[in-house]
């Protein structure tokens, strides 16, 4: 591999997984990341195109997991779009930890998308946003290292992230 | 826990309320009854009643129990002075009240004081030491400070006093879920069908966290809880039915060469999947297609 491996967080995707977390404030919430990989080996760019919220209970079990994950596969896969990753926010103001659900749920994702991501939102940064102040992104991204490990990855501020532009006041009334 | 009766009740009037078409009162009152959650609402409906000297004097002894409720509600969206006014003017009313002592301690609780505000369930525990309220408090103290087993702990001593209170077993049963002891998860969902074995809800969750759980044991038993909860629906559940394809496909898988089962097994799949398919031209037509495809992938391998 030539450059190193980049990961593009669209506008559709990023807007949708805030909606969501900001829509479900006293529960966890978490969905999947869908896009595709591109630039060949010299450029390798993972483009999060869009985003598919799934749950706001209940998040452990496998049954509406499954079927989600299988009619998701089918209905995106007919587009192009993979499954690359997968998104979580934790139920506690405070718990800006990685939970073994995310974990595990990332692992399967990463069996079929070696290069998955996991974003993990930070509920602090999501409760600020109505005021606007702060553009930087609300999350922290993983990656899955050999040692099976999910590794946190520096954000460089290079993705292709939100301005302050699209913070509509009136949406988070 | 509401029925979708209630709920859609309470949305419809949440609706109305919003858009300034009155029933701002009953809005509330359901709200309370059903014990429901919607603390931004109730804070800002809750404080335009109170505000408005005309509207307040018109509840009579209402008042006082929707000063409570707003108390709660201005803690939940982190609004504490409010809180904090509210109970001010309970206490002049009701001095010496243990009930505002409640929400003094709960102030204190959503003010992160931890210790203090467990010194102050203490000592109203010594008071009346049935007091629900407090108990439960104390659960959700342990468990807003990321201290999950004692929230476990608290909520095991909790029901053996009061085995009857259903809502602690169902968050006794989340929490299990959401550390991932799907038996001990199972168990609590055992109790709540032994309690009220007509409510789908409690079939329904029982069966998801067996299949999760997996074995073939475990996964032939949720397709009988999946298999209740659709009788007890009268078909209605759309999860359920596509809980006995997974079931069906996943025991498949399991059971490979041995067609003991295979008639039956066959007959209730295609009796469900003629029911979804009946399902989803109803309410979602668009989807039918994405519905045959997950189906397919379903029976092809079984």
């Amino acid at each position: 591999m030539g450059g190193e491996l980049r990961y593009q967080v669209g506008q559709n995707a990023y807007i949708k997984l805030v909606l969501h977390a900001l829509k479900h404030k006293t529960s966890a919430v978490n969905g999947v990341l869908l896009g595709r990989l591109s630039g060949g080996d010299t450029n390798p760019v993972v483009e999060i195109t869009d985003s598919v919220p799934l749950f706001h209970s209940q998040i452990g079990l496998l049954p509406p997991l499954e079927i989600a994950l299988i009619q998701i596969e089918d209905y995106y896969g007919a587009q192009g779009l993979n499954i690359v990753g997968y998104y979580h926010a934790n139920e506690r103001f405070d718990d800006f930890e990685l939970g073994n659900v995310a974990k595990n749920v990332g692992d399967h994702i990463h069996r079929y998308f070696p290069q998955s991501a996991v974003l993990l939102l930070d509920n602090k940064k999501l409760a600020a946003l109505p005021k606007g102040k702060d553009g930087s992104p609300v999350m922290q991204l993983y990656t899955r290292e050999v040692s099976r490990t999910w590794k946190l990855v520096e954000s460089d501020g290079s993705s292709q992230l939100i301005s302050k532009d699209w913070l509509n006041p009136e949406l988070f009334k | 826990m509401v029925t979708k009766t209630e709920e859609a009740q309470v949305n419809r009037l949440e609706n109305q309320v919003d858009n300034g078409g009155g029933g701002d009162w009953e809005y509330l009152c359901l709200v309370r009854k059903l014990k429901l959650r919607r603390s931004d609402k109730v804070l800002k409906h809750g404080l335009s009643i109170l505000n408005e000297p005309k509207k307040r004097s018109s509840l009579g002894p209402d008042e006082w129990t929707l000063y409570e409720q707003v108390a709660v509600a201005a803690m939940d969206c982190q609004c504490l002075d409010v809180a904090k006014d509210c109970i001010k003017i309970l206490q002049k009313k009701f001095p010496e009240s243990k009930r505002v002592g409640r929400l003094e301690a709960m102030l204190l609780e959503a003010k992160g004081s931890w210790a203090e505000a467990e010194k102050a369930y203490t000592s109203l525990l010594e008071d009346n030491p049935f007091d629900q309220v407090i108990h439960k408090r104390r659960a959700a103290m342990a468990k807003a400070q990321g201290n999950i087993s004692g929230a476990i702990e608290w909520l095991n001593k909790y029901l053996e006093i009061f085995m009857a209170d259903n809502d602690a077993w169902r968050e006794l049963a989340e929490i299990y879920v959401s550390l991932q002891m799907f038996k001990q998860a199972a168990f609590c969902y055992e109790e709540l069908i032994l309690s009220q074995p007509m409510t789908p809800l409690y079939h329904l969750a029982y069966a998801d966290v067996l299949y999760t759980l997996g074995g073939l044991e475990n996964l032939q038993t949720a397709k009988k809880y999946f298999a209740s909860t659709i009788d007890l629906t009268g078909g209605k559940n759309t999860r359920a039915l596509l809980g006995i394809c997974l079931c069906t496909f996943a025991i498949g898988q399991l059971t490979k060469g041995r067609n003991k089962e295979d008639k039956e097994n066959s007959d209730l799949q295609s009796l469900v999947a003629t029911a979804l398919e009946k399902d989803y031209k109803q309410r979602a037509p668009t989807k039918l297609s994405l519905l045959s495809s997950t189906l397919k992938s379903l029976k092809l391998s079984s």
